[in-house]
């Protein structure tokens, strides 16, 4: 007992009925506590002491003195940022991320009125494949990413939407990512935001975007826009000139579109390039695995992989394992039923819808303008089709995917134009659109599948300052189009390619979208509708497809639609997953046909 | 990202101390130290402390300052490679830290809480300085002060917290 205490220590018994003699067998000072205080000093005494025993039993209760055990994580520090982000001074337009005060000039009044009520606190979480309790941990304790970007000083030059941070809270630490938001979600800006704070915290120097050849210029405006401390170098050019642009080393961001990386894949490995993160936008166009583009793209020594698409699924779950191959390869396999591959990729992929995450954006009014054909373009179209199907069923097993194709072609432009006499159903329609919409003084897109139909309409569509935007025209031309489409009121219509015109441009300010001809694909005019139902639309966004009664168009539409949902079941792991595209048996089936038979061989 | 060695040139702005308790695993401790940002430089969090019910009835009312204060609080501190300029707890157990470091020990709680006479506000959370070490207090508010104003100084213990549970899962 001596041992055990000290000046400072007390020690309290429970005498009970205890003899005084007893107390002075003690070596230590005894005080009695006065029955006032001592309930408070002790519990209820429960104990039984032994007193009639010689020897009573004792309890020993150990004291909590041994320290717990401890774990230690030490995290690096952020490196003092370099020179770039010290001398370049944002727009005074631009925002701070936490200043909620200063909302979004997109956002409705009753968002702004509820973010700055309660502002959202976004936090990084670690993917599921960081195993290593120590990164994980790093992720954890974070800071939420709203203070991390005031913290960094960076500035937007609009408020991003609560749902945009949680983009880039999902970038952010991921090695392997897919943000695969539907068209007009803002995935540029998230990918941007997101390595523009990477590079901030020293995590990433060198990035490579990839994107399509027309959407370079694009690219670099939203860079502009969204990171504009960043230096950006586009890879164009005469080989020359791509040299010495890859080779550039104190550039962060460089972008070069999918021809150029396909060109200079041995130039790239020649100078042993390697890249902290490599993003491609329009991430389908590496679905095909044996393609030349998708086997340049996973050649490139990468360090964190992200790819951005709308369509993650276009036209089978096969799609999917392709972008997958780039992300994280091995990840997925062709053999996965769809329930198993959408639980794979779950981690990886992060898809939003407009109607989930935008409540307020204006409404999409689809409406199908079912068009007959004249007198002239019916009988046209009759002769036509039945030549063609004659045809077809004389060749028999001789009969070739290309022959229902050419036929099916040939049907769709006369559903445009009549051959013989130009005469055109659908312009007539359109015309009487567009000049009501013209008074009005809104804008419209109309898309089609033909550069010949475009040239056809623009001479049709004069009086509308109508201009033209496809894949035939250079990219500057292509970038002036633009420029006077949004800029000069004379020019009220837009007539694009699906090819040039589907993808990355961002054409909010226009209300009406024309889809003159349908694509084979419905993913495909979702992108084209999605040019101006997108964040910053100013008001609904009415959509007009046209299609020709009784004409093989109709029947691509049935079947299109029957197919239509394929994207969705893979993204809600369900359990089976019908393609979306025309297969051989949709083609031929069309015109009543039975394909042939494939060969043993 | 990743875990890595801290460079020794880094001063840690704050260090924050916190304990869960967690039944049936026990009592957690964890001390987070951030830079001037809020941002993480070192972490450290106890095993759980588990503690029987003769025990709690023998401690009685001191339970939890021993706990907090000499057991967890004291041993995490020891820890610590950087030094910060204050340490903030959430638990006022947590204070009897105090006679083992001679870093300045503060209670943070959030606004709505009841301030003391030598509390102050900085942004939504109240600080409130040892009433027993007034030197202490211009101290902590300097210290405080070289934090980035954007620094919740209520959430780093929601990221500590967040921590723990993760580390119960693994």
């Amino acid at each position: 007992m001596e041992d055990r205490l000290n000046q400072k220590s007390f020690g309290f018994t429970a005498l009970g009925r205890m003899r005084s003699w007893h107390l002075a067998q003690c070596p230590l000072p005894v005080v009695h506590v006065l029955p006032s205080i001592a309930p408070r000093l002790f519990r209820p005494a429960h104990l039984r002491l032994p007193i009639d025993s010689a020897t009573p039993h004792v309890v020993r209760v150990p004291l909590i003195d041994q320290r717990p055990a401890v774990q230690s994580y030490q995290f690096r520090h952020a490196p003092v940022p370099p020179a770039p982000w010290q001398t370049i001074v944002p727009p005074a337009s631009h925002v701070r991320a936490g200043d909620f005060s200063l909302a979004a000039d997109r956002a409705s009044a009753a968002d702004r009125a509820s973010a700055a009520l309660k502002p959202k606190r976004t936090r990084i979480l670690p993917p599921r494949d960081v195993v290593k309790m120590g990164e994980r941990f790093f992720f954890l304790l974070q800071p939420n990413l709203e203070t991390i970007l005031e913290t960094s000083h960076l500035e937007f030059p609009r408020q991003p939407f609560p749902f945009q941070f949680d983009g880039m809270a999902f970038l952010m630490p991921r090695h392997g990512a897919v943000l695969a938001d539907e068209m007009g979600l803002g995935k540029s800006m998230q990918a941007i935001s997101s390595l523009r704070l990477l590079v901030r915290l020293g995590e990433v120097r060198r990035v490579l975007v990839i994107c399509p050849k027309g959407l370079v210029s694009n690219w670099t405006r939203e860079i502009a826009d969204w990171a504009p401390e960043l230096l950006v170098a586009v890879v164009e050019g005469d080989p020359q000139r791509r040299r010495w642009q890859w080779a550039l080393e104190d550039v962060p961001v460089k972008v070069a579109n999918y021809e150029v990386v396909v060109r200079d894949r041995e130039l790239v490995a020649e100078l042993g390039l390697s890249f902290d993160l490599v993003v491609i936008d329009e991430a389908q166009r590496i679905k095909n695995r044996s393609s030349h583009t998708s086997q340049a793209v996973r050649s490139l020594s990468r360090n964190r992989s992200w790819a951005l698409t709308g369509t993650p699924v276009e036209n089978s779950a096969e799609d999917l394992v392709g972008i997958f191959e780039f992300v994280a390869p091995g990840h997925l396999s062709d053999s996965m039923s769809p329930r198993a591959m959408g639980a794979a990729a779950a981690d990886h992929v992060l898809r939003r819808t407009k109607d989930r995450v935008l409540k307020d954006l204006p409404p999409r009014l689809n409406r199908d303008e079912r068009i007959e054909l004249t007198a002239e373009q019916r009988e046209t179209y009759r002769r036509a089709e039945e030549e063609g199907v004659l045809r077809l069923s004389k060749m028999g097993q001789g009969a070739a995917i290309q022959h229902v194709f050419e036929l099916i072609l040939r049907l769709k432009q006369i559903c445009n134009f009549d051959t013989a006499t130009g005469e055109s159903a659908k312009l007539e329609c359109l015309e009487a659109e567009l000049d009501e919409i013209h008074a009005s003084g809104r804008k419209s897109l109309v898309f089609s599948q033909w550069v010949e139909t475009i040239g056809r309409l623009r001479g049709k569509l004069s009086r509308f300052g109508a201009l033209e935007y496809h894949g035939g025209m250079s990219t500057a031309a292509r970038d002036e189009t633009i420029e006077r489409f949004k800029h000069d009121p004379r020019h009220s219509v837009l007539l694009l390619s699906y090819g040039a015109g589907a993808v990355g441009l961002n054409l909010q300010f226009s209300q009406y979208v024309f889809l003159f001809d349908r694509w084979w694909n419905p993913a495909v005019e979702d992108q084209a509708i999605n040019r101006a139902h997108r964040i910053g639309a100013v008001g609904a966004v009415t959509v007009t497809r046209f299609l020709s009664v009784d004409t093989i168009e109709e029947r691509i539409d049935e079947v299109l639609r029957q197919k239509r949902d394929l994207s969705d079941t893979i993204l809600s792991q369900a359990e089976s997953a019908p393609s979306a595209g025309l297969t051989q048996s949709d083609l031929f089936a069309l015109f009543q046909l039975v394909p042939p038979q494939r060969s043993a061989a | 990202m990743g875990q890595h060695t801290v460079e020794p040139s880094i001063t840690a702005a704050c260090g924050f101390l916190t304990a869960v308790d967690s039944p049936p695993h026990g009592l957690f401790g964890g001390y987070l130290l951030v830079d001037m940002a809020g941002r993480p430089l070192e972490f450290h969090c106890t095993a759980p402390l588990k503690v029987s019910r003769a025990q709690q009835i023998l401690y009685g009312a001191t339970l939890h300052s021993h706990l907090h204060g000499q057991q967890i609080g004291a041993t995490l501190l020891a820890e610590g490679t950087l030094q910060p300029q204050v340490v903030l707890t959430d638990l006022e157990s947590m204070l009897h830290v105090r006679p083992h470091t001679k870093l300045p020990v503060a209670l943070v709680v959030r606004r709505d809480t009841p301030p003391t006479a030598s509390s102050f506000y900085v942004g939504t959370a109240c600080v409130s300085p040892p009433s027993d070490h007034p030197e202490h207090a211009s101290q902590l508010r300097a210290a405080i002060e070289t934090l980035v104003a954007s620094v919740d100084l209520c959430e780093p213990f929601e990221r500590i917290r967040a921590a723990i549970e993760e580390a119960q899962r693994h």
